[in-house]
C-alpha cells in the first residue's frame, strides 16, 4: 500500500511542478502545454482518441502476441537443438543490433499502410525483445538440477517442460514487461510515419495542423495505456512467478 | 537379521577396474582410479574420504551422468552396462537438494513418477502413505522455501525413495543438518531402509554416521580416488544411539579413522604443493 501511495505520489507532484512551471512562466502551448489543459483537451476528444488509441492498441497487442510467441519457439528450439542455434543465432544477433524503425520503410512498401505493416515491425520489436530473454533463462538453468532430471530418465523434452521453462519464467516475464513499452512505441513511431489511423498518426496529423494540444493529448492517452498494459503484465509476473 | 547378503546371490552392483579422468585446461586430473567393489542386495555401505577425492564423481557415473574411462566393467544386476544405460534406473540423490521452487512438497516428491509418465492421480496415491513416513504430512502443500533445512532434505529424501530403483545412492544426504537433527535423520533412514529393502551407498564425511549406518564402510584415498579400506561393521541391528559409544563402536572407529588420518593428510599436501 505504501509503495502504491509512493508510486503515485512521485508523477503526481511532477505534474503539479509542470503546472506551476507553465503557468507561472507563461510558457507558450506551442512549446509546452499545461496538464490541465492537456487533460481537459483529451476530455473534448475522447471519443476521436480511443479510436485512435483502439487501433495503436490492436497493432501493438497483435504483434505483441505474435512476436512472443515466435521468441518463445525460437528458444525452445535452439535449446533443444543446439546445432540450429550455431547456425541462426549469429544471424539473430546480427539483425538484432539494428533498430527495429530502420526497417520501417522496407515494412511500409511490403504491408502497405494499414495495420500489417505495424503488426509486423512490432512483431519483430517484442520478438527480440523476448527472445534474448527466453533464451537466456532457458540456458542458465542449474546443470545440477538438470542433472537430477536425466538421472530420473528425463528426454530433452521432458527436461524443458518440468524445469527449463519453469525455471526461465523471471527471464521470460521480464521480457515480457520490457516488450510491452517497445510494441507502443514502435506502433506509435511506424504510424507517424505512414498510417490512416492511429495515435501515432494523430500526433502526426495534429502537429501538422499546429494542434500541439491534441498531440499531446494523444501522446497522454498513449501512456496512460501502456502504463495500464505494463501493469497487467506486472501484475501476472508477481503473481504467478512467486517464487524469487 | 537385516546383515549383508548371502554370498550365494549374486551382487547387486560390481565395479572393476572403474577410473575417471578429467581433461581440464590445465591438463589431466585422475579423479578415481581402478575402483572395485561389490554391493550386495539389500546392503547399506557407507562410503567416507577426503574431501575432493572423486566419492561424487564416483556417483555421478553410477547413475549414468558421466562415463568412466575406457577399460571399465559395470555390472549392475549381473549385466554389463555403459554409463548411459544407467540413466533412470537408479536413484541418486545429489549432493544439494535441488527441490524445484516453483513445486509444492507433494509435487517435488512425486517429480521422478511424474517423468516416468505416471499420471498425477496415481502418483500421489504412492505418495501419500509416505509423508507421515517421512515426517512431512501437514506441509504437503508447502513450498521449498518455508520449509527448515531438515525437512527440504526429507523431501529429497523422499522423492528418492519414490523412485523405486534396485539402488540407492545418497550423497552426504545430511552433510548440512545440525548434530540433533541429524543422529534423527540417521536412525529414521535406518528405519525406512529396513522397512523398504533397499540397497543403499551413502556419502558421509562423519566417520561416526558411516559405522552406525553401514554394513561395511568404504574409506576412499586421497586423489587420485582408490578404495583404501573395507570394512565390516558386524554391530548388530536395529543399532541404539548409545552404540556410538560402545567398545566395539570406538575400535571400529579407531580403525577407520587411522586410514582417513592418513589420507586426509595426503590431500593436504596436495593442496598445498598446488
Ligand atoms: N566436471 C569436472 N571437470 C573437472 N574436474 C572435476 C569435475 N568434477 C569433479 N572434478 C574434480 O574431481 C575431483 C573429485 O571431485 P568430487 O566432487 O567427486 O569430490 P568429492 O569426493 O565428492 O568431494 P566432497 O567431499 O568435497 O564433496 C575434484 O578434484 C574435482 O575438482
Ligand atoms: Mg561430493
Amino acid at each position: 500500500m505504501r509503495a502504491l501511495s509512493l508510486a503515485v505520489a512521485g508523477p503526481l507532484l511532477m505534474v503539479l511542478l509542470w503546472e506551476a512551471i507553465v503557468r507561472s512562466f507563461g510558457v507558450p502551448v506551442y512549446v509546452l502545454p499545461a496538464p490541465s489543459a492537456i487533460l481537459l483537451k483529451t476530455w473534448a476528444d475522447l471519443p476521436k482518441l480511443l479510436d485512435g488509441l483502439s487501433m495503436t492498441l490492436f497493432e501493438a497487442g497483435v504483434g505483441y502476441v505474435i512476436g512472443s510467441l515466435i521468441a518463445m519457439v525460437l528458444a525452445v528450439l535452439f535449446i533443444l537443438y543446439p546445432r540450429l542455434e550455431r547456425v541462426a543465432l549469429p544471424a539473430l544477433v546480427a539483425m538484432n543490433s539494428v533498430p527495429v524503425v530502420a526497417f520501417a520503410p522496407v515494412a511500409l512498401l511490403w504491408f502497405g499502410s494499414g495495420p500489417a505493416s505495424k503488426i509486423a515491425m512490432v512483431t519483430m520489436a517484442v520478438a527480440f525483445a523476448v527472445f534474448v530473454n527466453a533464451h537466456q533463462g532457458l540456458r542458465s538453468v542449474d546443470e545440477s538440477a538438470a542433472n537430477l532430471l536425466r538421472s530420473f530418465g528425463a528426454g530433452p523434452l521432458r527436461q524443458m517442460a518440468l524445469l527449463r521453462l519453469p525455471a526461465a519464467l523471471p527471464s521470460i516475464m521480464n521480457g515480457l514487461r520490457v516488450a510491452v513499452v517497445r510494441s507502443m512505441i514502435i506502433a506509435i513511431v511506424a504510424e507517424m510515419l505512414s498510417a490512416y489511423k492511429g495515435l501515432g498518426w494523430t500526433i502526426f496529423e495534429a502537429t501538422q495542423q499546429v494542434d500541439f494540444l491534441r498531440a499531446w493529448a494523444a501522446i497522454a492517452v498513449a501512456s496512460a495505456a501502456s502504463m495500464v498494459w505494463y501493469g497487467i503484465v506486472n501484475w501476472i509476473d508477481q503473481r504467478f512467478v512467486f517464487w524469487r | 537379521m537385516d546383515g549383508p547378503a548371502d554370498s550365494a546371490a549374486p551382487p547387486m552392483l560390481q565395479l572393476t577396474n572403474l577410473s575417471k579422468t578429467f581433461d581440464s585446461g590445465h591438463g589431466r586430473l585422475v579423479a578415481l582410479e581402478r575402483i572395485g567393489i561389490e554391493i550386495g542386495c539389500g546392503e547399506f555401505v557407507t562410503v567416507v574420504g577426503p574431501s575432493g577425492c572423486g566419492k561424487s564423481t564416483l556417483f555421478n557415473i553410477l547413475a549414468g551422468l558421466a562415463e568412466p574411462d575406457t577399460g571399465a566393467k559395470i555390472l549392475y544386476n549381473g549385466e554389463p552396462r555403459m554409463a548411459p544405460e544407467l540413466l533412470g534406473k537408479v536413484a541418486f540423490m545429489p549432493q544439494r537438494d535441488l527441490l524445484l521452487p516453483w513445486r509444492r512438497v507433494v509435487d517435488n516428491a512425486i517429480l521422478p513418477l511424474q517423468v516416468e509418465g505416471i499420471p498425477r492421480a496415481e502418483a500421489l496415491k504412492r505418495a501419500q502413505p509416505l509423508f507421515v513416513e517421512f515426517g512431512l504430512s501437514g506441509f504437503e502443500r508447502h513450498y521449498p522455501q518455508q520449509l527448515s533445512g531438515g525437512m527440504r532434505q526429507r523431501v529429497a529424501l523422499m522423492r528418492t525413495f519414490l523412485f523405486e530403483r534396485d539402488l540407492t545412492l545418497l550423497d552426504e544426504p545430511f552433510g548440512a543438518l545440525d548434530a540433533l537433527t541429524r543422529s534423527l535423520m540417521q536412525r529414521w533412514l535406518l528405519d525406512i531402509w529396513q522397512r523398504h529393502q533397499r540397497t543403499i551407498l551413502f556419502i558421509t564425511h562423519d566417520v561416526d554416521e558411516a559405522i552406525f549406518l553401514g554394513d561395511r564402510v568404504l574409506v576412499m584415498t586421497a586423489r587420485p580416488g582408490r578404495i583404501k579400506l573395507v570394512l565390516d561393521v558386524p554391530l548388530a541391528r536395529p543399532r541404539p544411539p548409545e552404540m556410538l559409544t560402545s567398545p566395539e563402536f570406538i575400535a571400529l572407529k579407531r580403525q577407520v579413522l587411522a586410514a582417513i588420518e592418513e589420507e586426509s593428510i595426503k590431500s593436504f599436501q596436495q593442496v598445498a604443493e598446488g
